[in-house]
C-alpha cells in the first residue's frame, strides 16, 4: 500500500574492485544536451536488466472480479428505502407495472386517473427496493424488478378500476401484485377483478348458510298443508256433486 | 439487464452525491501570486565559473517534496531554467490562478549560475568568454513550483500541463496524492521484479568486467539516469 514504507535491502555482494583503464577515448562529455550514444555493452546490459512484470499462473482477468471497497452506505438511498417499506406496509394492494417512456402529459393523465381511485404511482428504483423487499414478505416478487418500473399502491383494492386505466395505456404492462397479503399474477388480478364485490358475496355466503333453517317451518308444514288442501278439494267435489244435506263429516276429523 | 437480441441496456442507476471537498485547513498568504525572479543575481559574479554539468546530472536531494502547497510541477529530467522560462511560468500561472482562492510558490531559486557566451563567428580559443546570462540548475526528482488553495486537481491540471510542455525537461503536473502513487508504484516495480539480474547488483559486483564501460556514477544511478535524461521505464 502506498502508506507503508519500503525496507532498504542491503545487498549481499562484496564491493567490487575498481577497473584499471577508463573507457573515455571519444569526444563528448556525460551529460549533453543530445542523448548520447550508448556503449554496445551498455545497451546489452540495459536491455538484460530490463523489469519483467511477474506472470501469475492465471490472469487476474479470468478471476471473479471483486466488488470495490470503500463504498459508503448512501444516506439518500437510505431515506428512498425507507420511504418504499412506509408504502408498502401501509397499502393493501401493491402492483408491479413495466412502464416504457411515456410523454410527461401523458403520464400525468395517467396518475390523475388511478389517484380517482385512490391508487398512488411511485417510480422506485431496483437497487433501492430490491434489499426492502428481499427482507419483506413480498420477495415473490423480486424477479419483476428487473428494467424500468412502477409501483402502484393503494390502502383499497380497486383491481376493476385499475385494469381498465392500465388497458388503455399500452406502455404500461401490469406484471404481477400482493393484493391482501396473496401474491397474484397478471390472470390472478383479472380473476380479482372479476369477483363480486364484497357485500354481495356476504349476503350470498349468509343465504346460502341460512337456506337449510329457512326451509325448516316449511317441511314442519307441509302434512298439515297438504291435508287442507286435500280436503278443501273434497269440498269442492261434494259441493259440485249437486247441494250436499249436512256438513261435511270431514270437518270434525280436522279439528283434532 | 439485457435488452433485445442480448445487448445490455445501460441504465443509470442512483445518483450518487459526493460531499463538497473540505478546504478547514488551508489559508491562503498574502501574496498569493509568484514573486518575481531576478535576471541577474544581486551581486552579479564577475568569477566565471567552469561549466559544472554535475549539477544536471542524477537524481535531486533538495526540493522533491511538498511543502505548502498540494500540487506542483515535477521535473522528470535534468536542465537549466533561465529568466525567460521564469516569466513564462510565473505570467502563465498568475493569468490561471485566482488569487483569493489559490496561491503559487517558486520551489527553485533565482538564476545564479553564470552561463559564458562567445561571440559567434569567432573561432576557438582567446580564453573563456564572457557572461551571457544567468541559470538555475534542475535535476530530476525536483519541483519546480507548488500550488495549493481551495481547488482542486483537475481544475489545476490543465495550465500546469501547459506549463510543463514549455519547460527545456520532460516535467508532468502532480498531487500529493499522484506522487506518493508514482514512488509507491516505482517501488513496487522494483520489488516484484521478476528479472533476477539488475543493473545495480551487475555494477556493484563487476560482473563480466562490465564497470569498464560503465561510469562510476552508475553505481549511484542503478541505469535510471543516462546524462541529463532519466529513463522513467528501467526499475
Amino acid at each position: 500500500s502506498p502508506g507503508q514504507r519500503p525496507v532498504p535491502v542491503l545487498s549481499a555482494v562484496p564491493a567490487a574492485w575498481l577497473p584499471a583503464l577508463q573507457l573515455l577515448r571519444r569526444g563528448s562529455k556525460a551529460v549533453t544536451r543530445h542523448w548520447k550514444a550508448m556503449h554496445f555493452q551498455r545497451q546489452k546490459l540495459l536491455a538484460l536488466t530490463e523489469y519483467l512484470p511477474p506472470r501469475p499462473a492465471v490472469p487476474p482477468r479470468c478471476l471473479p472480479r471483486r466488488a470495490p471497497e470503500g463504498q459508503q452506505e448512501d444516506g439518500y438511498a437510505r431515506v428512498l428505502r425507507r420511504q418504499v417499506e412506509q408504502t408498502l406496509r401501509g397499502s393493501r394492494m401493491v402492483a408491479v407495472c413495466q412502464f416504457s417512456s411515456m410523454a410527461d402529459e401523458d403520464v400525468a393523465t395517467l396518475r390523475h386517473f388511478l389517484r380517482r381511485h385512490n391508487i398512488h404511482v411511485h417510480f422506485v428504483l431496483n437497487e433501492v427496493v430490491r434489499p426492502v423487499l428481499a427482507q419483506s414478505r413480498l420477495r415473490a416478487l423480486l424477479p419483476l424488478f428487473v428494467c424500468r418500473n412502477i409501483l402502484l399502491v393503494s390502502p383499497e383494492a380497486p383491481a376493476r378500476e385499475m385494469l381498465r386505466v392500465l388497458r388503455g395505456v399500452p406502455q404500461v404492462n401490469l406484471l404481477g401484485a400482493c393484493i391482501d397479503d396473496t401474491i397474484l399474477s397478471r390472470q390472478g388480478v383479472e380473476n380479482f377483478a372479476r369477483l363480486p364485490p364484497l357485500e354481495v358475496s356476504q349476503g350470498q355466503t349468509v343465504a346460502a348458510l341460512s337456506l337449510l333453517s329457512s326451509q325448516t317451518s316449511s317441511l314442519l308444514q307441509r302434512g298439515p298443508a297438504h291435508l287442507t288442501a286435500l280436503l278443501d278439494e273434497h269440498i269442492r267435489r261434494l259441493r259440485g256433486s249437486g247441494g250436499s244435506a249436512g256438513p261435511p263429516p270431514g270437518r270434525g276429523t280436522g279439528n283434532h | 439487464p439485457a435488452g433485445p437480441g442480448g445487448v445490455a441496456v445501460p441504465r443509470a442507476g442512483l445518483k450518487k452525491l459526493a460531499l463538497p471537498p473540505d478546504y478547514s485547513g488551508i489559508s491562503i498568504p498574502e501574496k498569493p501570486k509568484l514573486k518575481f525572479m531576478d535576471k541577474v543575481p544581486a551581486v552579479p559574479k564577475v568569477q566565471r565559473e567552469p561549466r559544472r554539468l554535475r549539477d544536471i546530472r542524477g537524481p535531486s536531494q533538495v526540493a522533491t517534496d511538498f511543502t505548502q502547497g498540494q500540487y506542483g510541477i515535477l521535473a522528470l529530467g535534468g536542465g537549466y531554467l533561465h529568466w525567460g522560462h521564469f516569466e513564462m511560468i510565473r505570467l502563465t500561472i498568475g493569468r490561471s490562478i485566482d488569487p483569493k482562492s489559490m496561491f503559487a510558490v517558486w520551489r527553485v531559486p533565482a538564476p545564479s549560475k553564470p552561463v559564458t557566451r562567445k561571440s559567434l563567428g569567432h573561432r576557438m580559443g582567446g580564453g573563456k568568454g564572457p557572461v551571457d546570462h544567468f541559470v538555475t540548475a534542475v535535476k530530476s526528482g525536483r519541483l519546480v513550483v507548488e500550488v495549493g488553495g481551495r481547488c482542486e486537481f483537475g481544475e489545476v491540471r490543465p495550465f500546469l500541463a501547459r506549463v510543463a510542455q514549455k519547460l527545456p525537461f520532460p516535467a508532468v503536473p502532480v498531487s500529493r496524492e499522484s506522487l506518493q502513487e508514482m514512488r509507491w508504484e516505482e517501488e513496487e516495480k522494483r520489488l516484484n521484479n521478476q528479472n533476477p539480474w539488475t543493473f545495480e547488483r551487475v555494477v556493484a559486483s563487476n560482473m563480466l568486467g562490465m564497470r569498464k564501460y560503465l561510469s562510476p556514477y552508475d553505481l549511484r544511478l542503478k541505469g535510471r539516469y543516462w546524462g541529463k535524461f532519466f529513463l522513467k521505464h528501467r526499475v
